[in-house]
């Protein structure tokens, strides 16, 4: 039976995988086989999308990347009727020996949850109620060594350990799906393609902790994701898989915060997502003053595959301390973008030069961005520090919730900073005096600096200032706000320099110290005139170009469109 | 003699006058006799400059009559009847014309905002999906029903104005007919979000300070990360994503919404 998958996650939509989806079923449709086309999730490899996967009968898969309206049809005749299409390539060797969490990612109809059975779901589940008690799961998965994927990397074993030593008679479990770190995306994709697994997660957790209730809380700013969880647990409920144990989503309503733990259990209960102090831990006392374990989402979908494959398969994966696989999302600067899922203990490297086919355009690789707003830039002379817990915090970044963006030599390292320390600024729930107002000093500084009107002793203020926010703060998000600086001004000191003494951006990013200029290679081709929204090149065919710079807003589209690389960043 | 009249003759004649010279032009591809007998030669000569002539006047005629072509026609045309406000207006560069300013329709809040409790709830718990039933429902927060809501649930005011005001995705002012959320993520940062955004803004005419366009037609949402970042810069457009944008292409994506 010939399979023709096509991916429908957020990113095959985005790229316009609907209109193939049409056109593949159009054809199969006409040659009578409309079963064969299935709408998969993503299988991480975004960069392909719209991309279309062909399993043969012989389990042989065939994949067609960028596929348009135009060539889906010749797709399905080669396939089911011996037509002829050149291109698709066999598969690409995943990068990792073992995909866990993204085992099904890409491989089954997200909205069957006969897929999902068929593949062996649903039967750690099983196997937990009929033959282990609560005590052997949490056992199991503290031999296997997993921890927290969510960025803290807390062991999970110990985490259900204690809420099930709990004597309360009403407890929670609730999945972190609030994925709120810009340039991460793993959590969507596995939500997305995948629901079943973590629901599957979710009520293991349930059965371990001795909860009757869970939750799952999705930001909104994924409303495929909300909508597939649901329709999971529906669909599950209706085979009567989660008997004994209710559950229900939540959907985010955009602020960042929500992802700490007990801003999170503020937020569930309808109010402002505040975090408050801990302990007591939301294990001892937390969502509506119960005992309540809160597992991120990637956590969750590695618990059926270690009760399903056991405790040793997954504990073999890894570094003695760092067990098991991480999925990365690998954005940025490089070529193959998308949802990686490695052993840990994999160097930077390694990703970026074998997993993500190196740099785009050629370009110079110089820093990754790991961690998000809490964690930092590893510089590209680091790049050999293998990923794993602890190696990751001794650079100064930390593994986070796994959003590893690229860049490259045209990236400003104050620039960065300045994104990440904005963001977190606007996301500060206000609690904390430092949050509050130290992370607004510090980004009054940085755009200060941006705009090459940094005072002489900015630097030193920016670190005391950071150390101050760093101790003063309550949660997580405080706490780690200055990483991206501290980072930044550790191993890029230099560029720091050149904003502050010499107004100057070396990476010709920070648009108040830049000018645009037109070099020799114009041809006067005028493109770049036609371009230009504020007419800030004069319209002059067969003559060499030039920026009036009091016009310009640095917008780069004359850069863009010209086809001679005639534009220069002065 | 009305303007309308003027107008048709000065463009019969400019017609005219058109027709004579093209039909010179024609006539004098054709390759000229090269006639031996001198007579013949004098009569061909004569016929090039009559026609030179002719043409002479009937250029100098042509400018005159389309001179007053123009000019009784652009006074003498109707008045252009206003064309419906439509979205491709909003679409030009040139300023958008004044806003009018939008009439809040008298609109039944306590039908929905009834039933909405029915299905979520009247705890405190409630308050969040109860304000995003609110908002899906209006698209923004409108006071009428937040009034509402308090008078039939446990939540208080002073409740409502903190959730509602901490989370980014509760607004309190009407939005435009599309809501475009820009992706700020760090992948799209560093791919050029900051520049999308400025050229959608430039492009919607959107002023200093305001999110929506005075037709009402977009507003522009900049958010944290729509988690697309292997197809940075991305935007989504109520709900359609769009990815590898340039700020050509983005303006582009809009477009395809009208």
């Amino acid at each position: 039976m010939i399979e023709i998958r096509i991916g429908l996650g957020s990113c095959g939509v985005a790229s316009g995988a609907g209109p193939v989806r049409d056109a593949l079923e159009g054809a199969a449709h006409k040659l009578g086989a409309r079963g064969a086309i299935k709408a998969v999730g993503c299988n991480g490899m975004c960069y392909r999308e719209p991309m279309v996967e062909v399993a043969g009968p012989d389990g042989q898969v065939t994949l067609y990347s960028h596929v348009t309206p135009q060539t889906a049809p010749l797709i399905v005749r080669k396939h089911l009727r011996r037509g002829r299409f050149p291109g698709g390539e066999p598969r690409p060797d995943s990068g990792t020996s073992e995909r866990i969490v993204l085992e099904n990612c890409g491989q089954i109809d997200p909205l069957r949850i006969d897929d999902y059975i068929a593949r062996g779901g649903y039967r750690a589940l099983a196997t937990c109620r009929a033959e282990l008690s609560p005590q052997q799961v949490i056992d199991t998965i503290t031999a296997a060594g997993l921890r927290g994927r969510g960025g803290a990397g807390f062991p999970t074993g110990r985490k259900w350990a204690m809420g099930r030593a709990q004597s309360s008679p009403v407890k929670y479990v609730i999945c972190n799906g609030d994925e709120g770190d810009p340039g991460a995306f793993m959590d969507r994709l596995v939500l997305e393609s995948d629901p079943h697994r973590v629901v599957e997660g979710l009520a293991v957790a349930a059965y371990a902790v001795g909860a009757a209730e869970g939750y799952f809380y999705i930001r909104t700013e994924y409303p495929l994701a909300v909508e597939r969880v649901r329709a999971a647990i529906s669909h599950a409920q209706q085979r009567g898989i989660l008997d004994g144990v209710r559950l229900e989503v939540r959907e985010g309503a955009g602020a960042f915060v929500c992802g700490e733990e007990t801003a999170l259990i503020q937020s569930l209960e309808g109010k402002r997502g505040m975090p408050r102090l801990r302990p007591p831990y939301p294990v001892e006392k937390g969502f509506r003053g119960q005992p309540t374990v809160i597992n991120n989402v990637e956590t969750l979908a590695c618990v059926p595959w270690i009760l399903r494959r056991g405790a040793a398969a997954f504990a073999a994966l890894g570094t003695p301390a760092s067990r098991g696989t991480k999925v990365f999302s690998l954005a940025g600067k490089v070529n193959r973008g998308g949802l990686i899922e490695v052993p840990m203990g994999i160097t930077i490297r390694e990703v970026v030069e074998k997993i993500g086919g190196g740099i785009r355009g050629g370009r110079q690789f110089k820093a990754v961005q790991m961690g998000g707003p809490s964690g930092g830039c590893i510089p590209a002379r680091l790049a050999d520090t293998p990923i794993d817990y602890e190696a990751l915090a001794q650079t100064g970044a930390i593994m986070g919730s796994g959003g590893l963006v690229v860049l490259d030599d045209r990236d400003c390292m104050v620039d960065i900073a300045r994104f990440f320390l904005k963001f977190t600024q606007a996301e500060s729930c206000g609690k904390c005096t430092f949050c509050r107002i130290g992370t607004k000093r510090m980004l009054e500084i940085l755009e200060r600096l941006c705009e090459g009107n940094g005072r002489p002793d900015d630097l030193e203020k920016l670190e005391t200032l950071a150390d101050y926010v760093g101790r003063a703060s309550l949660c997580g998000l405080g706490q780690t706000a200055p990483n991206p600086v501290l980072t930044t001004l550790r191993y890029f000191r230099e560029e720091y320099e050149a904003h502050l003494h010499q107004r100057r951006c070396p990476a010709g990013r920070c648009p108040a110290l830049i000018r645009y200029g037109v070099t020799d290679n114009c041809i006067g081709c005028t493109l770049c005139a036609q371009a230009c929204p504020v007419g800030a090149i004069a319209y002059r065919p067969y003559e060499k170009h030039a920026v009036d710079d009091r016009l310009c807003t640095r917008c780069d589209m004359c850069r863009q469109v010209c086809q001679d690389d005639a534009i220069e960043v002065i | 003699m009305s303007r309308r009249r003027w107008a048709w003759i000065s463009g019969c004649v400019a017609a005219l006058c058109v027709a004579i010279l093209i039909a010179d032009y024609l006539a004098a591809l054709r390759r000229p006799l090269d006639s031996k007998i001198p007579a013949e030669r004098l009569r061909i000569t004569a016929a090039r400059l009559s026609r030179k002539q002719r043409d002479d006047r009937a250029a100098w005629v042509l400018m005159a009559a389309a001179a007053a072509f123009l000019a009784c026609a652009r006074q003498g045309a109707r008045p252009k009847v206003p064309k419906p406000a439509r979205l491709a207006a909003t679409m030009v560069r040139r300023p958008p014309p004044p806003a009018v300013a939008p009439v809040a329709p008298e609109i039944e809040f306590s039908a929905f905002v009834e039933d909405a409790i029915a299905r979520l709830g009247r705890g405190k718990e409630s308050a969040i999906p109860l304000l995003q039933a609110i908002q899906a429902h209006y698209r923004y927060l409108p006071d009428e029903a937040l009034r509402h809501l308090c008078a039939l649930t446990e939540i208080t005011p002073a409740e409502i104005a903190g959730t509602s005001s901490f989370y980014a995705r509760f607004r309190r002012s009407p939005v435009g007919k599309h809501v475009v959320r820009v992706c700020h993520g760090t992948a799209c940062h560093v791919a050029g979000a900051r520049q999308i955004t400025d050229e959608l803004r430039r492009y919607l005419a959107i002023p200093e300070g305001a999110d929506t366009d005075p037709a009402r037609q977009f507003t522009i949402d900049e958010v944290a990360c729509l988690g697309c970042c292997s197809l940075a810069p991305v935007l989504m457009v109520d709900g359609r994503p769009a990815g590898k944008l340039t700020p050509v292409t983005a303006c582009e994506a809009l477009r395809d919404d009208v």
